[in-house]
């Protein structure tokens, strides 16, 4: 799997393979909680067995009693642990509420007690021992139940990329509108559940608070927990060279870290703790159920007029998780009037957060299943009704689009796929076994975002160049494509490139996530490569001897740096990366505006009896600008395509509303998609550069793979059987 | 308990309750064996005992006493290259975050010898127990299956 | 994990010995994956554990032509990778390998899989569910609650929890026994008589005392063995629990007459479920898709859904006449 692909240069053909894949192979690789230092104590949470009221009294003396236990901590002073805020509101952690702080319960399964001893066994049994008193209070955790509160996102958060969206007079003509078609689509809450769990190992050198984490956002956690225990960001050191997935679930600082740092303060110990799984369900992040009232006006030909999207997205009691539910349903297809309403329910739950392509694939299955309503009702084809749409300009600014090949994508996916062999009327398909045989179409985009980083670049005399940067790996490819970049750049073979990220030693470590991580990384490093052909006084363009141009100038070393920003930012959004505040830009820049966009079709197959509902086959098209490491990017979309099969097909977080919480906290619970549930998958790339987005052309890929797949499975299910799924997963009791 | 560990002798004075697993990354600092869900619910923690792929997250480690354990980091070679299946999951790019990979290898050298790799389907079942949530599948039968048939003709 | 004294016997005859000793409460280890699980989430606490994985005597298997006799410490996986299970008892291997996982298959006896408990979310996930089976006289969280996978037969208002098993409901539709032995000595159990309803004493899943061991499963020879299937039906494709399931194992005379007739459920009921009266509606008489669903219907006309698991009788029915086909094919062949 070696391409001939480097241009401009006259090496060997580069290697395009994962550059830290043998480590991982090997087990080599060496996450969070892998480091086993001398004299570590571990440990555990008990939690809360209430929906949602007050603790009374915690019994700790069995906890206590148990051999080995250095701490039972059931409640910290006010000095020991200070507020750190929720990330969506200017702090740095999963929610503002900070367990162990107050006798609040705010919902089951918040921690009550922290146990830490000698070994995993004992802190275990120690928090098993652990009861607690409660004053109850009534509690709501669904959306729409007695007890929930709904507040207007626009006048509860103030800010412009939050407002309501507003172009033309939607309500007017879409009541003028001769085709409407309106549809209520529900999207469960879901789990992302990465496959580590939430974990930590943190250590007290002195006054140095050295923290091992599994982390998206070393930043988030080097300023929370400066910020917890009062002390200077510069004393804590955040590292998370491997990341074993991410998803958005660990986008901020994670609850159990402040704890754990006191604990370790006062025991003079390292202390380890590895969330059991049954407890990232109700401490972390999950992705809300939303609730979608989509209304399409179009003419007979089903040209659109108008298209309006009011969505109900729940959030905790405690803070409100911002919806960005209609930035993307605003910006896929020309229409002339369209309105965006989002709408927060408060619930008693832990405050929800991101879960890949968080807002977009949601907001995607339900107006692009109501766009599939339309076609059907219209009598266009799917396809051909998206073509019709296609807009080289944002429909909400008026600005250009720096890059839009939705077309293409679809128009090639079409092809790929064999769209022209279908048969649009529903059921109409067989398979030879009998099964019902639905295609289905869907498109997507997704916002391109950009933040400020720093890239540091070194050479060394034997040829080694060192890269630095901001960002984190979990598997999306980051140090891949910084490699190849690199390796492309200065005609050097990829396994002379060394890169470190996700470590707050090498650089600032803002939030990866949101598909921004490498298109805010290359260009980084682009620019450090230009600083660095100029240290070495080597052309602007070409082949480099890194070893001999090292040589030539006396020196051991050359390093240098270079920061990039995103268009349209200045020098004061660096200095909130230095604060480790977000600084996000776009997707909506000074002069254009800039997407990915994604084309998927989908054949689904569904038992002629039982009704299992089976993928056999994808076609995904995705436009994410330069394909900067195009065998990392490949799995992040056939990995996107099977995470819309899960989120069509099987994940739902249940909840009880006798008892709150989440019920299914298990991965045998949570039907994630296992190894046989996946069969074809094909991928193909526009592979255009978007050099107004940034010199390095590249958009994000591993986000936008995703938006759109559930709604092409269910436009595909209604293909198959003639009913429309307005609810997710759809499961075989819906097709039975 | 005395058992072996990679080829190598190893006696622990353990606690009855605690996991192969917990031992073998704890004690052992054996780390390329991951705890993913510690219920049996994802293939994260698997690991060879006398040759069978298990789970090490439920096996109290009193119980591989006098057995023979392997762990991703006992399946390369004498000299220390990668094994078969560890390069064609680099060449397949059968991973992401690489986090369940050692227990997807240590599946897969198992299906393997097993006998279980006689079409892409019965490898996705016979792999069916190890979740790669990064969802890197494809990559996994590819790799799975490309081994298989490099055993099978003699190589 | 509460703390427990562990041993691990060499033989049957240490096993009686040290279980006659045992303090109360004690349980008998096999491959882990149900009970160290269990005692994990502490709704197993026992004092001691004798452990009995690697007792050799016990790791049999023998396909002889009068009877099929698995030693109680087989693995699951050996038993469904076994050639002339495959061959003349493809059910058996099926209603093994559509189990669990290859890891677990290869950990997980045959005989402690007889005895897995079931998976129903509020027994496992947490002591805040009421519930009768952990907790007697707490209630049942299942009754009026997500029940989307709960039994739809032998159910009462105490539980109603689903018997996760597969294997012991394909071995129930061939009449099979367990030889178990303990201090007050041995004896055979049917299978049909080994697992009991909930009724009002949820706790008590079958009819072994504590000190007693299964040694052996015995499974006569039979004709129907080659006719058989076991069809699954998951939430997805592998590596989950039955929403419905059939055992089904048939002889079909040359004129298309149905000899024998055997039909288990599995996924449906509060333990393994023998569908006798469908049975008999098919016996004598002709296959057909219509006989077939009526054998379906019949199988479920006791019947008693809740809030979200109606849909799975249907789904049993049609999962019913399915495996009749399959296994009428198979019978023919």
């Amino acid at each position: 799997m070696t391409v001939a692909d480097a241009p401009g240069t006259t090496g060997p053909p580069l290697d395009t393979r994962r550059v830290d894949a043998r480590e991982k192979v090997t087990g080599r690789a060496r996450y969070a909680v892998d480091r086993v230092p001398e004299n570590v104590a571990y440990g555990a949470w008990a939690t809360a067995r209430i929906g949602k009221g007050r603790v009374v009294r915690v019994d700790t003396a069995a906890a206590e009693a148990v051999p080995g236990v250095r701490l039972v901590i059931t409640r910290f002073g006010p000095d020991e642990l200070h507020d750190v805020g929720f990330l969506m509101a200017g702090g740095h952690a999963v929610q503002s509420l900070q367990p162990l702080r107050d006798d609040r319960i705010a919902y089951r399964g918040q921690p009550v007690a922290l146990v830490v001893a000698d070994s995993l066994v004992a802190a275990t049994e120690a928090a098993q021992l652990i009861t607690a008193e409660y004053e109850e209070e009534p509690f709501t955790v669904k959306i729409g139940a007695e007890g929930a509160e709904t507040v207007l996102q626009e006048q509860a958060i103030p800010l412009p990329f939050l407002a309501d969206v507003k172009v033309g007079d939607a309500e007017a003509a879409f009541a003028a509108s001769p085709v409407q078609i309106t549809g209520t689509y529900e999207h469960p809450a879901q789990h992302a559940m990465p496959m580590e769990p939430n974990a930590s190992v943190v250590h007290w050198e002195g006054d140095r608070l050295i923290v091992d984490d599994t982390t998206q956002n070393a930043n988030a956690v080097r300023f929370g927990l400066a910020t917890q225990l009062g002390i200077d960001p510069a004393d804590v050191e955040v590292r998370s060279p491997y990341v074993g997935g991410g998803f958005g679930q660990k986008n901020a600082m994670h609850l159990h870290l402040g704890p754990i740092a006191v604990a370790a303060r006062r025991l003079g110990r390292p202390v380890k703790m590895v969330l059991p799984r049954p407890q990232v369900f109700h401490l972390g992040a999950f992705r809300p159920n939303t609730v979608h009232q989509v209304r399409l006006g179009a003419n007979e030909k089903g040209e659109l007029l108008a298209a309006i999207h009011e969505v109900d997205q729940q959030t905790s009691r405690h803070d409100l998780f911002p919806s960005e539910i209609t930035t993307v349903s605003s910006r896929l297809y020309a229409t002339p009037a369209f309105r965006g309403e989002q709408r927060l329910v408060r619930t008693d739950v832990q405050t929800p957060g991101f879960m890949r392509s968080p807002h977009e694939s949601p907001s995607m299955f339900a107006f692009e299943s109501a766009m599939d309503e339309l076609a059907y009702a219209t009598g266009r084809d799917p396809v051909e009704l998206r073509l019709a749409h296609d807009t080289p300009t944002d429909p909400v600014t008026g600005l250009p689009f720096s890059g839009r090949h939705l077309a293409e994508c679809l128009r090639r996916g079409a092809a790929r796929f064999g769209w022209d062999a279908r048969d649009p009327e529903p059921g109409s398909m067989t398979a030879e076994d009998g099964s019902a045989v639905g295609w289905g179409v869907a498109a997507g985009c997704y916002p391109g975002g950009i933040v400020p980083v720093v890239a540091h670049l070194s050479a060394v005399a034997d040829g080694t160049l060192t890269v630095g940067v901001g960002g984190h790996e979990f598997g999306q490819g980051l140090r891949s494509a910084v490699a190849l970049l690199v390796a492309r750049d200065l005609g050097v073979p990829v396994d002379t490139v060394i890169v470190r990220a996700g470590d707050t030693r090498v650089a600032p470590q803002h939030l990866t996530a949101g598909s921004w991580g490498t298109a805010s990384a290359l260009p980084a490093v682009q620019a450090a490569l230009g600083e660095l052909r100029e240290a070495l006084d080597v052309p602007a363009s070409g082949d480099v001897d890194v070893a001999a141009a090292v040589r030539a100038t006396g020196r051991p070393a050359v390093a240098v740096e270079a920061t990039t920003l995103a268009p349209g930012q200045s020098r004061d959004d660096l200095a909130q990366l230095d604060k480790g505040v977000l600084a996000i830009g776009g997707p909506v820049y000074p002069e254009f505006v800039t997407f990915s966009w994604a084309a998927h079709f989908v054949e689904v197959r569904i038992e002629r009896t039982t009704r299992r509902i089976r993928v056999p086959r994808v076609v995904s098209v995705v436009d994410c600008g330069r394909v900067a490491s195009p065998v990392t990017a490949a799995s992040q979309v056939r990995g996107g395509v099977v995470w819309g099969i899960g989120q069509a097909l099987r994940e739902e977080s249940e909840v009880d509303s006798r008892f709150g919480g989440f019920l299914n906290t298990t991965l045998e619970d949570y039907p994630v998609p296992v190894n046989l549930d996946v069969q074809q998958i094909d991928v193909d790339f526009i592979d255009e550069p978007d050099l107004r987005f940034n010199p390095a052309g590249v958009k994000g890929v591993g986000e936008i793979c995703m938006v759109g797949v559930s709604a092409a499975i269910a436009n595909a299910v209604h293909h198959a059987t003639g009913r429309r799924m307005r609810r997710l997963p759809i499961r075989l009791e819906h097709v039975l | 308990m005395a058992c072996t560990v990679n080829g190598r002798d190893v006696s622990l004075d353990l606690d009855p309750r605690e996991s192969l697993l917990d031992m073998l990354r704890e004690q052992l600092a054996l780390t390329g064996t991951k705890k993913g869900c510690d219920q049996g619910h994802c293939g994260a923690c698997t690991v060879h005992v006398d040759g069978r792929r298990v789970l090490s997250c439920l096996t109290p480690a009193v119980q591989v006493a006098g057995q023979a354990v392997t762990t991703i980091e006992g399946v390369a070679g004498e000299d220390s290259g990668l094994h078969p299946l560890q390069q064609a999951f680099i060449d397949h790019d059968a991973l992401q975050c690489g986090y369940c990979t050692p227990g997807q290898i240590m599946s897969g050298i198992a299906c393997i010898a097993e006998g279980h790799c006689g079409s892409d389907d019965e490898i996705r079942e016979y792999m069916s127990g190890n979740i790669c949530r990064c969802a890197a599948y494809v990559g996994i039968v590819a790799a799975v299956r490309q081994t298989a048939d490099a055993v099978r003709n003699g190589a | 994990m509460r703390a427990f004294s562990y041993v691990a016997p060499d033989t049957v005859d240490a096993t009686v010995a040290a279980l006659r000793t045992a303090p109360p409460g004690t349980r008998i280890l096999a491959g882990g994956t149900t009970l160290y699980d269990l005692m994990k989430l502490e709704i197993e606490t026992p004092p001691a554990v004798v452990d009995v994985h690697r007792i050799a005597e016990l790791d049999t298997i023998d396909a002889g032509e009068r009877e099929l006799v698995f030693g109680a410490g087989a693995r699951m996986a050996d038993v469904a990778d076994h050639p002339v299970i495959r061959t003349a008892y493809p059910g058996l291997a099926e209603s093994l390998w559509q189990a669990a996982s290859q890891q677990l298959r290869n950990m997980a006896t045959v005989g402690g899989n007889l005895l897995q408990r079931t998976r129903c979310p509020y027994f496992r996930n947490g002591t805040e569910f009421p519930c009768n089976k952990r907790d007697p006289g707490s209630g049942c969280a299942a009754v009026g609650g997500h029940d989307r996978a709960h039994a739809l037969l032998g159910g009462s208002d105490a539980c109603i929890a689903t018997y996760p098993g597969d294997f012991a409901v394909m071995l129930l539709a061939f009449d099979a026994v367990v030889d178990v032995t303990g201090p007050a000595g041995e004896r055979t159990v049917p299978l049909a008589g080994l697992h009991v309803e909930p009724g009002d004493e949820p706790t008590r899943e079958h009819v072994l005392a504590p000190d007693e061991l299964i040694v052996r499963i015995r499974v006569p020879a039979t004709p129907a063995g080659r006719g058989s299937t076991y069809l699954k039906i998951r939430d997805r494709e592998s590596y989950a629990f039955a929403l419905a399931a059939a055992a089904v194992g048939l002889t079909v005379d040359a004129d298309g007459t149905v000899g024998d007739c055997r039909i288990g459920l599995g996924g449906v009921a509060t333990r393994p479920w023998r569908a006798t009266e469908a049975e008999q509606t098919l016996i004598g008489g002709p296959l057909t898709p219509q006989t077939a669903r009526r054998a379906g219907e019949a199988a479920f006309a006791g019947a008693r859904s809740g809030a979200e698991n109606g849909f799975r009788i249907e789904l049993g029915v049609r999962t019913v006449a399915d495996a009749l086909r399959i296994a009428g094919e198979r019978a023919t062949r």
